[in-house]
């Protein structure tokens, strides 16, 4: 594999964490479902796998970027996996609505997981490492730029929304309100 | 407020692997990842119900 083929793989997976962060934020706004502290956590770090791709992108794919986005997606499976088997029993209903049949928890630990895998299987290919010569445009391109503001203005919405919903204290088990619009009521 | 500041952190990484200096955004995803850590262990403490 190229540089070039690993640079856009890595402006895809960009896109699809971006994909993940608005799909949560679309269960929170279209069905009122506030997120959850376990589940804010898998959102947080949805959010730091894109570092690795963003160093990708600017300084050109390193085994520790690889390794950086590695770190955060066991991390996640870890969280969700967690949250899977607090509502694994019989009789539980689980915390939020179901997508096509499972919790958004259950997705996330799938997410992270696939995450994991392909991570893995992307260092398999040496050549991206070995053009260290190679000319890289410096912000990788229109698509990557574009990839990584939205990654980053998805984040950033996310510390408003965070806010919004757990105030300037410790955040509800089970939120239900957006803790400072009630204060300002 | 903890995952305010989480998000908030997580952003600054980015900001700064996009546009500062390499070690630094390494340094700083470090210490992210293991406030995410921490933070998972204070809010695991209920016990899981399982039967095995």
């Amino acid at each position: 594999m190229t540089q070039a083929r690993a640079i856009t793989l890595n402006t895809l997976s960009l896109y699809a964490v971006a994909l993940v962060l608005a799909a949560a934020y679309a269960a929170q706004f279209i069905l009122h479902e506030l997120p959850c502290p376990l589940c804010l956590l898998q959102r947080i770090l949805f959010a730091a796998l894109a570092v690795g791709p963003i160093l990708n992108i600017r300084f050109g794919p390193r085994p520790s970027h690889y390794a950086m986005s590695l770190l955060a997606a066991v991390a996640g499976a870890v969280a969700s996996t967690r949250q899977v088997l607090l509502h694994i029993m019989p009789g539980d209903a689980g915390y939020g609505s179901a997508l096509l049949g499972y919790h958004y928890y259950t997705w996330a630990l799938l997410g992270f997981v696939a995450a994991i895998v392909l991570l893995a299987a992307i260092l398999l290919f040496d050549r991206q490492f070995e053009e260290e010569k190679a000319v890289l445009p410096a912000t990788g391109g229109a698509f990557a730029q574009t990839a990584v503001w939205l990654v980053i203005a998805l984040t950033a919405a996310n510390v408003m929304t965070t806010l919004l919903e757990c105030g300037f204290g410790a955040c509800a088990d089970n939120p239900v309100v957006y803790e400072l619009l009630k204060r300002a009521a | 407020m903890e995952f305010t500041i989480l998000f908030l952190a997580t952003a600054i990484v980015m900001l700064i692997a996009w546009r500062g200096q390499r070690p630094l955004a390494l340094g700083l995803f470090g210490a992210v990842l293991i406030a995410c850590v921490a933070t998972y262990l204070h809010h695991a403490t209920d016990t899981l119900k399982l039967s095995f």
